[in-house]
């Protein structure tokens, strides 16, 4: 089964910090099907859509290795569901 | 499908990173009505078994959901059947071995407090009603997690006042018996006008007789949230201030609605109802008494605090109906006193009175809530408070409830640590004026023309 989640990473913007995320997720087998980033004041902001196949990885070996990720190169790091941002802000 | 703009993804990552949004919890109601058997010591053993059967994988699942969202659940509870009529027992020991075997069962499935050690009194006393009664003291000063809560008024039968009565002396008792830890007993014990049957929220939590077998009840939460969103609009008018509460509170609520669904489908439970309720911790930034001071007043109890609170509830209410079609529980805005720090400094300089709570009450639900009395406080002046609450509640159609702790040799002014998310807070003084003449006369205030609406 296939599952969606969404990844935001937030902190101090420096150079191949999408590269370094992009790079566990690929590494945990898991595809992005979209992204978009920006950078104001120094800030960087990523979203990331992100698919993988439950049989390949599972939604908290992504989170650890995400987090691993995160604390190396000073972001903050946020791996959820698509379903909480789907429900929350729409019927 | 449905499509996401970035600005929502962030302002959902905000709202749960920076302002305290989380589901306040996920409580399970157990129908215990085939636990029932003539040994109370069999009924306990069944009681215990039920328990453990139905909510043994609730932690589990909340857990997986809270990893799946990322948004903490904080509290997974359980409620049952009011116990009184489950036991049909008229002895006061029966009651306590029951308690214990509730007490069990929620340390087996690894839940903070379990509800519904209960009795429906408002129009008279059964003989199991006044045995569980008369327990309560030993039950909960015996135990850690279980809540009790007895209904002793309502709009359509008007209040017990013997009941009333019954329970200041309750009260009293659970204080001296738990003395040694702050009278910390009372506040898992709460007096009810018009208690809903599907509360998910301590100490008031049971599983009324209208319920399903099993179910699951969501509390929502984020005073932060609203309270940020408040502080960000400094100019805006009430009613463009409302129209912000309800959108915020429509999304608070679209999480419990989610978790509420999920987790009712993962524990083969019949989904019960969202709780619209914004409940404060004693955590900064968790607070009721700092939306009420991001609105303008500088204390919780200055002039303008009920019409503030009239506006909070309501665009809250308003919102979250919005969101879900499952309201239910107490869905009305809590004024605890020790478990929101603003509203206990407020209390500690003297801007906040036991009076004002009272006012209030009459505007949002639960009432005098988590407030600590001097440990002397006379039985009749205690039960007229809680007559004075329970009349709010019958008037107005509304549920009330009184959680007073009279902590045992403490003052008007002392200080009282309460621990974990039952807070800290003052002493409060009641007014000294005798009422013993009025509490002596007994019986029932007949309900109310309220009560007649058919």
């Amino acid at each position: 089964m296939r599952s969606t989640v969404i990844v935001t990473a937030l902190g101090l913007d420096r150079h191949g910090l999408l590269a370094r995320v992009a790079t566990t997720i690929a590494e945990q087998n898991a595809n992005v099907d979209d992204v978009s980033q920006t950078v104001s004041n120094g800030m960087f902001t990523m979203i990331m859509f992100v698919s993988f196949d439950q049989s390949e990885t599972t939604m908290a070996e992504l989170k650890e290795a995400l987090a691993r990720t995160g604390e190396e190169i000073g972001l903050q790091i946020n791996v959820q569901h698509e379903n909480i941002f789907r429900f929350m802000h729409r019927i | 499908m449905v499509f996401i703009t970035a600005d929502e993804i962030l302002e959902t990552v905000h709202m749960i990173r920076s302002e305290n949004l989380d589901v306040r919890a996920v409580t399970m109601g157990i129908s215990l009505d085939d636990c029932a058997e003539r040994d109370p010591r069999r009924t306990a053993e069944r009681v215990r078994a039920k328990i453990v059967r139905r909510a043994g994988r609730l932690v589990a699942v909340a857990d997986e959901l809270q990893e799946k969202y990322g948004v903490p659940i904080v509290n997974k509870r359980v409620a049952v059947t009011p116990i009184a009529e489950v036991a049909g027992n008229d002895d006061p020991e029966a009651y306590i071995t029951i308690a214990r075997a509730m007490d069990a069962a929620a340390d087996d499935v690894g839940i903070d407090f379990i509800g519904g050690f209960s009795a429906l009194v408002q129009k008279g006393f059964t003989r199991s009603d006044a045995a569980l009664i008369e327990s309560i003291p030993e039950a909960i000063g015996g135990t850690r997690r279980v809540c009790s809560s007895v209904n002793v008024a309502s709009t359509r039968a008007g209040i017990n006042m013997d009941a009333v009565v019954r329970m200041a002396d309750v009260v009293l008792a659970t204080a001296k018996q738990t003395a040694a830890d702050g009278s910390i007993g009372c506040a898992k014990v709460v007096v009810f006008c018009n208690a809903p049957e599907d509360n998910p929220f301590m100490a008031g939590a049971m599983h009324g007789s209208g319920e399903p077998e099993v179910s699951i009840n969501v509390a929502i939460s984020g005073p932060g949230v609203v309270r940020n969103v408040v502080a960000a609009h400094p100019e805006a008018s009430l009613i463009e201030l409302a129209d912000l509460i309800k959108r915020t509170t429509f999304k608070i609520t679209r999480v419990g609605e989610l978790v509420a669904r999920e987790a009712s489908e993962m524990l083969d439970a019949q989904m019960g109802i969202i709780d619209l309720s914004l409940a404060p911790t004693p955590a900064v930034g968790d607070s009721i008494a700092e939306i009420l001071q991001s609105m303008g007043l500088e204390h919780p109890g200055a002039p303008g605090t009920t019409a503030a609170l009239a506006m909070l509830n309501d665009a809250v209410k308003k919102g979250g109906t919005m969101a879900t079609s499952s309201t239910g529980g107490l869905s009305g805005a809590f004024i605890p006193v020790s478990e929101d720090a603003a509203m206990a400094r407020a209390a500690a300089e003297g801007a906040l009175s036991i009076e004002k709570l009272e006012a209030m009450t009459a505007v949002c639900s639960l009432g005098l809530d988590m407030i600590v009395v001097p440990g002397d406080t006379p039985r009749n002046a205690l039960a007229g408070v809680m007559a004075d609450v329970m009349a709010i509640g019958m008037i107005n159609g509304k549920t009330t409830g009184a959680r007073l702790i009279p902590a045992y040799g403490k003052k008007a002014g002392d200080w009282v640590s309460l621990g974990g998310l039952f807070g800290e807070g003052p002493v409060m003084a009641l007014s000294t004026s005798r009422n013993d003449a009025f509490v002596a006369r007994g019986g029932r205030i007949p309900a109310p023309l309220q009560g007649l609406t058919n």
